[in-house]
């Protein structure tokens, strides 16, 4: 019963974890569809603020909550009007560009910084169940997990500002024609995206620690998580996340992280196979 | 040989998601040498139907048979190579090429080098378009751009052409030429047109299937449809009393 | 178009170059340079891997790395195993090859969009530079060659000479010998362009529906030009591990893919000279920046690739052709002295320019 117990709280660890990686980009990518592949960069941007945050005496919890998210999505809003807005419509250049951002945030930092892991201890400690013991991090971060989605679903649906971002991301002409101003909106977009990744690189600073190359080691399950979801935002994210979360977490019960790092990769391929549009392509197309 | 039966479809049906484009469609075309105008409003599914027959989309059911064979399913290369041209609805040229390396490029999936010059040669002055053979295509006008498109088709020799609004963005010079075209074509190998222009299907046509979400709604000799009066209702209105 | 690429004097000065470089170098300069200018050569190789896919197939590859990591480790296992090294140098090529029909075919035959065939390349490389990387311990060996992890496979054996002898080739002859196969990968793409095979590539790049609509079989033909840019980055990994005798999992690190992409970009996206001349140049120059420890490397790449995005996205190379030809057409105009005709002409010009 216990280990059983273990078991499901690992699976939404792991589902929650590619929600955390995927979100931001997901919002980017279904709203603008641009991929931006310094995304990973994003998050260790958001690592690194809550981990000097930390050091200089800030409440980690501020640093996670209100730090990074700031920090990350005021850099993204300069990164949208420096670079991206130039390459809308250009899918493969903005690739590219990113990519060549990607490679100077880690050059970069590495120079500011130095390529050394930071930490910093998770905060809250653990509880057991049973003989196991679990660290009480992991329900903080399936929590934020749920409250990102459920945030980002509730501002889609219901608020007027969701309405024009869903109008934007169906027509980005006629919403033009009807006076709705899409570059602010994709200027916006790029931010909050922005933001959630910073939130979520913050959250995961604890867990993975900082080093200017960790990007690399996230942006593959965070890709393959959004483009398996396809293009709506949160039933994409969710469903993805929820079958290559457990798909990983079944196979590295079995055999080992590395395999089960694999085999998600090897699952998105097969779904991309038979669902070239991703999961959304195909059902839920017309949830958010 | 031309006794054969070119096309035949049976309960074809296509949807996307909860959206049936086309609808058990039975549609035949009999022998060697028909002309079929395809009518009705936009959204009947006219277009799908042509990407069925393509292979472009994989109908949802129904069979589709092509002098005999089966194709529904069958990739669009394949389906081509059997001998269906299209034209599609908006031009799908080579942008960056010219008007005659588009001809050419077309005319060598089926003649040799050599023939497929004067292949190419006949091509371009049988659409009138020689004037245009050094223009790069990516340049040109719309109705220019069927022209050549036309060319391209014609120049691999199909058994079944089907020309998806082939008069749209043409003058009227270059509209008579089309008809002119078509007509000539009809003598080698069947042809399908959809096409909104009225005065130009009574230029050309003699049997008319009109299509209605996605449905057959009529089939018959041009001038009882043009008569027929729910025809005129869902489609036609009155500017087929004025024609 | 019709002209036939025999008839083409770009390719003889490029050969003549080549065999003149091949031919005088060594008796012009010392060991020790001949040894700094052999690993231009192999990067050579591996950029135009890239530079027949993305500019003649549009395929763009995020990952070609992948293939160049894959085409060095299978050559160090092989030989360490072996004991000679014409055998494995040929698997260096297959084996690549053959994963790239592979992932080429879940790709295409997927119809993935473009962006989706990016990031998918570019999460295989991933997980590639990731598997690698676990395999320290001495579980993980094939035959006698142990993978060795993030340490890497020391020891690769040298490239012998394919004579009947077989002694191990020195500095020199190595030199000789991948400046011929540069010179033949070089020929056989340009031939490969030229011919029947390589102007349906290029009439897929522009318009994949139309050659569908011609009868092409368009998904086939993607994974094949797929596959043999795979074959070409497989044997530039077997000639990098050879010259270095050392390979690490860094074979499969994106900095090796980007560094593709921005030669290939530098160069010119639709040229092979281009990209050789981006290698050179920019090898150099990171090479010289690398010794004054001053700038990060990464930070050179992102530097160089970001404002080539958004200010010459064509490349170096041709965007010069773009502007002097623009410039001649100008002032061409302006001596006809016809005001209205050089707007229409401008426009023509921009009309031309990539979408």
């Amino acid at each position: 019963m216990d280990y059983t117990i273990i078991i499901a709280l690992e699976m939404l660890r792991a589902i929650a974890w590619l929600v955390l990686l995927s979100s931001g980009l997901a919002i980017i990518f279904g709203m603008m569809r641009v991929i931006n592949i310094a995304h990973g960069e994003f998050l260790m941007l958001g690592g690194y603020t809550v981990i000097m945050a930390s050091k200089i005496g800030i409440n980690i919890w501020f640093a996670m909550l209100v730090l990074a998210p700031l920090v990350v999505g005021v850099f993204g809003i300069l990164v949208e009007r420096l670079v991206i807005r130039w390459l809308y419509g250009r899918l493969l250049d903005s690739l590219l560009a990113t990519w060549g951002l990607s490679l100077l945030m880690i050059g970069g930092v590495t120079m500011l910084f130095g390529n050394t892991v930071e930490g910093v201890s998770t905060p809250l400690g653990g509880f057991s169940v049973g003989i196991y013991q679990v660290s009480a991090y992991n329900l903080v971060m399936i929590f934020a997990a749920i409250s990102i989605l459920l945030s980002v679903w509730a501002v889609l649906r219901y608020t007027s500002v969701g309405l024009i971002a869903r109008s934007v991301m169906q027509n980005p002409d006629m919403a033009q024609a009807l006076g709705v101003n899409s570059t602010f909106v994709y200027m916006a977009t790029f931010g909050v995206g922005s933001a959630l990744t910073g939130l979520a690189g913050g959250l995961i600073a604890p867990v993975t620690g900082v080093v200017p190359s960790m990007g690399i080691n996230l942006i593959g399950p965070a890709f393959i998580t959004v483009i398996t979801g396809g293009a709506s935002v949160v039933t994409g994210t969710l469903s993805a996340s929820g079958f290559l979360g457990s798909v990983d977490q079944l196979i590295t019960f079995g055999f080992g992280p590395v395999y089960g790092g694999a085999a998600l990769l090897i699952a998105a391929l097969i779904i991309l196979r038979i669902l070239p549009q991703g999961i959304t392509g195909r059902f839920f197309t017309k949830k958010l | 040989m031309s006794d054969q039966e070119i096309l035949r479809t049976t309960g074809l049906t296509m949807r996307f998601g909860g959206v049936t484009a086309v609808n058990n469609v039975n549609f035949s075309i009999d022998h060697e040498g028909e002309l079929r105008c395809l009518l009705g409003p936009n959204g009947a599914g006219k277009s799908t139907f042509f990407k069925c027959l393509t292979g472009q989309l994989v109908p949802t059911e129904g069979t589709i048979t092509f002098m005999g064979e089966p194709i529904a399913g069958m990739d669009t290369h394949e389906i081509v190579n059997l001998g269906i041209g299209i034209k599609t609805q908006v031009p799908n040229l080579f942008n960056g090429l010219s008007a005659y390396d588009n001809v050419r490029l077309a005319a060598k999936r089926k003649h040799l080098k050599r023939q497929a010059i004067e292949k190419t040669f006949d091509m371009l002055s049988n659409c009138g378009i020689e004037n245009l053979k050094g223009s790069e295509v990516g340049l040109l006008s719309h109705g220019q751009r069927q022209l050549i498109e036309l060319a391209m088709v014609l120049a691999a020799e199909p058994t079944l052409v089907l020309l998806d609004e082939p008069a749209a963005g043409m003058t009227g010079e270059e509209r008579d030429r089309l008809a002119f075209l078509v007509k000539e074509v009809t003598k080698t190998a069947s042809v399908i047109v959809v096409e909104h222009d009225m005065a130009f299907i009574k230029q050309i046509a003699k049997n008319v299937t009109v299509f209605h979400r996605g449905e057959i709604f009529a089939e018959d000799d041009v001038k009882k449809i043009m008569k027929n009066k729910s025809v005129q209702e869902i489609y036609l209105g009155k500017s087929a009393d004025a024609a | 178009m019709e002209k036939s690429i025999l008839k083409d004097p770009g390719l003889y000065v490029m050969v003549s170059i080549g065999l003149l470089i091949m031919i005088f170098l060594p008796i012009m300069m010392d060991m020790f340079a001949i040894m700094q200018i052999t690993q231009y050569v192999v990067l050579s190789v591996y950029a135009l891997s890239l530079a027949y896919i993305w500019g003649y197939g549009g395929i763009l590859s995020f990952g070609q790395s992948c293939f160049f990591g894959l085409g060095a480790y299978t050559f160090a296992v092989a030989s360490i195993n072996m004991g000679s090294t014409s055998l494995p140098f040929i698997l260096a090529i297959i084996i690549p090859a053959l994963f790239g029909v592979l992932l080429g075919y879940f790709m295409f035959y997927g119809r993935l969009s473009d962006v989706y065939l990016g990031v998918v390349t570019l999460v295989v490389t991933l997980i590639f530079w990731k598997l690698i990387n676990h395999t320290a311990g001495p579980q993980y060996a094939i035959g006698d060659a142990r993978l060795g992890g993030f340490n890497g496979i020391p020891s690769i054996p040298i490239l012998n000479m394919p004579t009947a002898n077989g002694q191990m080739m020195d500095p020199i002859q190595m030199f000789v010998t991948f400046m011929a196969i540069l010179i033949m990968v070089y020929v056989g793409l340009r031939l490969l362009i030229a011919s029947e095979f390589g102007r349906v590539s290029i009439s897929i790049r522009e318009n994949e529906v139309r050659s569908s609509l011609l009868g092409y079989d368009v998904r086939r033909h993607k994974v094949v030009v797929f596959s043999i840019g795979c074959g070409i980055a497989g044997m530039s990994g077997a000639m990098w591990a050879t010259y270095q005798t050392f390979i690490d999992p860094n074979a499969f690190s994106l900095e090796m893919s980007a560094k593709a992409l921005v030669w290939v970009m530098a160069g010119g996206v639709g040229t092979l000279a281009g990209p050789i001349i981006a290698v050179v140049i920019l090898q150099w120059i990171s090479l010289k920046l690398g010794q004054l420890n001053i700038i990060n490397n990464f930070v050179l790449l992102g530097l160089i690739l970001v404002p080539l995005v958004l200010i010459l996205p064509k490349g170096l190379l041709p965007t010069v052709k773009q502007w002097s030809q623009d410039l001649w057409t100008i002032w061409k105009k302006n001596k006809a002295n016809e005001g209205d005709t050089i707007i229409k002409e401008s426009e023509t010009v921009n009309a031309g320019r990539r979408k």
